[in-house]
């Protein structure tokens, strides 16, 4: 007969779980406003879901470093804060691109904005674990609502691009599960610190070393197919084609930042266990990643599409940094997603606001680079802005990316890899002729009759959005010395 | 006025933004009148200016990144201050000629912008300020040459884009690991100029560091064999791109050749100077043969202008005071020369719209003054004595003498070929019966275009007579600049190669 478990409630820890359980309660919440009172308008409900994003945020910063709770399921580290402060900062950017001028499907239904939410605390059950069980929980619940979130846009693309991302999805669940499962078989374990303290004994043993790969390849397998690294990056364009323009901005910066505090910690633990294929298959990843997908970028008619493919630059250029495994990198990890988003939510937003019912310029793209042709003369402002968001992609000074891409290529050199911070600054030089394409549209080309209408989905709040992107984007300069004290104290105090 | 340099940045830039204001009919005053100001602006620097010190003057240093060792760290010496006057010269005369129709706003406008950056990169002691003004400086030519050229603009504009960036990248490389070795040894993280020239690198280091950086300014000044971009951008620019292109952008590469590679890597330096030597021998000759086979005035001096540069590389790598203070002085001469040249060729493209030789022929009696000033400034370039070429190019070729006489013979051909060159073009366009009928009712020179090239032409003959006043400044610098690679140079060879000339010996 099993012995009753007692356990202390003050030991649970609950503070630890207080930012998720925000967003649940936020989320069941509105779902219960609807049940009460319908033909409520969206203004209610982004507002809500901004204002619920802002207690838990509020709650993230309160939280005391270096704490476990929960069964010891929940980890609250500098990475964790840090990770979570960038998934909301990116959701309150994200929600209020809900209030376009021209009506959208999606966000007449309240169930949009609890699914929202719910995807929030998945994403942050996520970050906030070290247990392989409870990341896999929260990736899925995190990644099911997003497919839905997807899907709800309702147009043909949008169903595709859903149905298509499941089914990766699905599959790289398969493989977290597998790889989690023959690190169970090797460490009976499934938190990481105890899988480490059992691998640094059993590594010498003859034969196991295939298992551990095995593992780690898995994994791998699974982080590659979330970050979109090569070979698993095919669904990305597709589906963010087919995604709603702020959906698609959203799913370039949160579930990757999610899946790369899971690599932090996960492939992580096998670089600093020595195991030296690991790092080399990820800087290898990392490598082709980028190179292909520059190479891929360059080819798209589709400003959207290319977007969708320099963000998988963007990921591999990150990943070379989780390989390097020094305090520096990870900081620069986070620094870099710190201000590629607001620059590519911030393009993103530019496309939303372009965004037609009907494809004007173009019989399969909503947003081909003719439809920017000669943009300076009509909408100077906004031809402007979008230079400025695409030097930023490129890496051009003064601007923000440029003080990531410095700080990347920094740790890379401090680590000695000078090579692999060579192909880091020519990939950024392939990079910049794809921006630069779009710029040459806008400012280089004639106008057209239709480039008048191009902006036809304008809102305040919109412009709202762009303007904190653009504030972000020029001013960087002002404020990367706090920020990247900030990060550097987070990270180092949890020792990574 | 200590901020006199912070001024110099930011005045341009904050005109810029507040131009956007003024209304399209008096833009042109509006640009004119800043870059006038700027100009006596820079004027104020060199009064304040004391030409006995050879160190940093004007020095302003704010942390800007302190736990990355990033600094908002400007100052001049000898070497940069008439770099960046003749910048701020070039800007006001390139407006005042300007001749571009429509969207005029956004051209001044973002020719102001691009002052900021060329005044930046020349005054930076900090790397990365000093590259972020280089990489800055790309956006507004890229839409200069972009939206104003000739019909295959955008190819231009984007090839020259692209060089540039890529070349710059592994630049940027190089300088983070110099940073990291700086830190690795003192443990302060520093981009400050000055911290790195307190700093031994190891020969290995230096040795691939130097390529690293030699491909960032390599590709901007340009050397065979990255010069292809070149031709494309200056054919393709209009003519206030080109001036400015050739006058002050080609110069940060060889600016940066002065600032970085020569006092922070002496060894590798000297141990290069064979092979850089040859790339600069291949870019006078081979260039200006094909500055002979051209149809198109504008592409004669475009390659012209790669051939100088080439003589400019030669006196740089001359690793002493002569050479280097030649190649300097040169720079400003080049500048002046081929931005003037640039200016008479856009003249005559904006009254026939061809810039073909073949389509000219008798020019100088339709057109007296032009002719005139087109024929000292031709003889300029060529580097006859008392014009400022001739300072520049012979004190280059002077200095190359000490370390190899057989190639600085080689050099030396520039002057000959430089000649055969241009004194075809001007007798194919300016002498001889006036073959078209078009050419017939050509009017002179109006009073903007000899407002713009009367000072130029001054210029060039004051400093040609008289150099001293600019030579001197730029000397004390140069000889401090060569007292530092003596001091740090660690291989015999470099200890040997870089002579320290008998007054610099003197006063140590």
């Amino acid at each position: 007969m099993l012995a009753p478990i007692s356990v202390n409630l003050a030991s649970l820890n609950f503070m630890t779980l207080s930012p998720m359980l925000i967003a649940i309660a936020g989320a069941l919440g509105i779902l219960i406003i609807d049940l009460i009172k319908k033909d409520l308008d969206k203004t209610l409900y982004v507002i809500l879901t901004v204002l619920i994003l802002f207690i838990d945020l509020g709650a993230t910063l309160g939280l005391s470093l270096n704490d476990r709770g929960f069964f010891n399921l929940i980890v609250v580290d500098g990475v964790t804060i840090l990770s979570e402060i960038l998934i909301l900062l990116a959701s309150m950017l994200f929600v209020p691109l809900a209030l376009t001028s021209k009506r959208f499907h999606e966000y007449s239904y309240p169930e949009y904005f609890a699914l929202f939410l719910f995807m929030v605390a998945g994403f942050q059950f996520m970050v906030a674990s070290d247990n392989l069980i409870m990341i896999f929980v929260g990736l899925e619940t995190a990644s099911l609502a997003l497919y839905t979130l997807i899907a709800l846009h309702n147009t043909a693309g949008s169903h595709e691009a859903a149905i298509k991302y499941f089914t990766m999805g699905a599959l790289a669940a398969g493989f977290f599960v597998m790889g989690s499962a023959a690190i169970y078989a090797v460490t009976g374990s499934v938190e990481l610190y105890d899988i480490a303290r059992v691998l640094q004994e059993r590594m010498d043993e003859t034969g196991l070393m295939v298992t551990i790969l095995g593992g780690a390849m898995m994994l791998i397998v699974a982080i590659g197919f979330k970050v979109s690294l090569f070979p698993f990056h095919t669904w990305t364009p597709d589906v963010y084609e087919g995604a709603s323009s702020p959906t698609a901005g959203y799913m370039s910066i949160v579930p990757k930042v999610a899946m790369m505090v899971v690599a932090i910690r996960v492939l992580g633990m096998y670089i600093d266990l020595g195991i030296d294929t690991v790092r080399n298959v990820v800087i290898a990843m990392a490598v082709i990643t980028m190179t292909l997908s520059n190479m891929m970028a360059l080819v798209q008619d589709d400003v959207k599409r290319m977007l969708a493919y320099s963000s998988i630059s963007h990921a591999g250029f990150v990943m070379a940094a989780i390989a390097l495994d020094t305090t520096k990198a990870n900081s620069s990890i986070f620094l870099y997603y710190t201000l590629f988003l607001f620059t590519n939510l911030g393009a993103f937003t530019l496309l939303w606001i372009s965004r037609h019912k009907d494809k004007t310029h173009h019989v399969r793209y909503h947003h081909p680079y003719v439809k920017f042709s000669g943009m300076i003369h009509v909408e100077p402002v906004a031809a402007v802005i979008m230079a400025i968001f695409m030097l930023s992609l490129t890496g051009v000074p003064p601007f923000s990316l440029f003080w990531g891409k410095l700080y990347v290529i920094s740790a890379t050199v401090d680590a000695g890899y000078i090579w692999l911070a060579v192909i880091l600054g020519l990939n950024s030089a392939v990079a910049a002729y794809y921006y630069l394409k779009l710029i040459v549209y806008m400012f280089l080309m004639p106008a057209t009759d239709k480039t008048r209408t191009v902006y036809n989905n304008r809102s305040l709040a919109l412009e709202i959005v762009i303007g904190i992107a653009v504030f972000a984007t020029v001013t960087s300069i002002f404020y990367v010395q706090p920020l990247m004290r900030f990060v550097t104290a987070l990270i180092s105090a949890s020792g990574y | 006025m200590n901020d006199i340099l912070s001024v110099l940045i930011f005045f341009p830039l904050i005109a810029g933004i507040l131009g956007l204001v003024v209304k399209e009919g008096s833009i042109r005053t509006y640009g004119i009148s800043v870059a006038a100001v700027e100009f006596l602006l820079s004027l104020w620097m060199w009064f304040q200016f004391d030409p006995t010190d050879g160190g940093m003057q004007l020095v302003k240093r704010i942390s800007v990144v302190p736990d990355f060792g990033i600094s908002y760290y400007i100052g001049v010496d000898g070497i940069s201050l008439f770099i960046v006057i003749m910048a701020t010269l070039m800007t006001l005369i390139g407006i005042i000629a300007l001749s571009v129709k429509e969207d005029i706003k956004n051209m001044i406008l973002t020719l102001l912008f691009l002052e900021v950056a060329m005044v930046g990169v020349f005054v930076s002691l900090d790397a990365v300020i000093f590259y972020l003004f280089w990489e800055f400086s790309l956006v507004p030519m890229l839409y200069i040459i972009g939206a104003w050229g000739g019909e295959k603009r955008l190819y231009a504009a984007v090839k020259f884009f692209l060089y540039t960036f890529a070349g710059s990248l592994v630049m940027l490389v190089g300088m983070l690991y110099v940073a990291y070795a700086y830190h690795r040894m003192t443990g302060i993280w520093s981009f400050a100029l000055t911290d790195w020239y307190t700093m031994l690198l190891p020969l290995s280091e230096q040795k691939w560091l130097f390529w690293a950086f030699f491909l960032g300014f390599a590709i901007k000044v340009p050397m065979f064999p990255f010069h292809t971009w070149l031709p494309y951008a200056h054919g393709q620019a209009p003519t206030v791109g080109s001036v400015i292109l050739a006058a002050v952008l080609l110069k940060m590469g060889t600016y940066g050749f002065v600032r970085f590679s020569l006092p922070m890597f002496p060894d590798a330096s000297v141990m290069y100077i064979i092979p850089v030597a040859i790339l600069s021998l291949i870019m006078i000759v081979y260039t200006a043969m094909v500055a002979y086979a051209q149809k198109d005035m504008k592409q004669v001096v475009a390659y012209s202008s790669i051939s100088h540069m080439g003589v400019i590389m030669l006196g740089i790598f001359a690793m002493n005071a002569e050479g280097i203070s030649g190649s300097v002085f040169f720079m400003l001469s080049h500048g002046i020369v081929s931005g003037a040249l640039f200016l008479l060729v856009g003249v005559i493209y904006d009254r026939r719209h061809t810039k073909m030789i073949s389509d000219f022929g008798g020019l100088a009696s339709v057109m007296p003054n032009y002719a005139l000033i087109f024929g000292v400034m031709l003889m300029a370039s060529v580097g006859l004595p008392l014009t400022m070429g001739f300072v520049g190019e012979y004190l280059s070729l002077a200095g190359f003498f000490k370390i190899s006489p057989a190639m600085t013979a080689i050099g030396g051909t520039s002057i000959i070929l430089g000649a055969v060159y241009m004194l075809s073009l001007y007798k194919r366009s300016f002498f001889g019966p006036v073959t078209h009928a078009a050419n017939k009712t050509l009017t002179d020179l109006d009073a903007k275009e000899l407002t713009a090239l009367v000072p130029l032409v001054a210029i060039v003959i004051w400093l040609g007579v008289y150099p001293r006043p600019i030579l001197g400044p730029i000397d004390t610098s140069v000889k401090a600049l060569t007292v530092l690679m003596h001091e740090k140079a660690k291989t015999p060879e470099a200890k040997a190669t870089i002579i320290l000339s008998k007054s610099t010996k003197e006063a140590q």
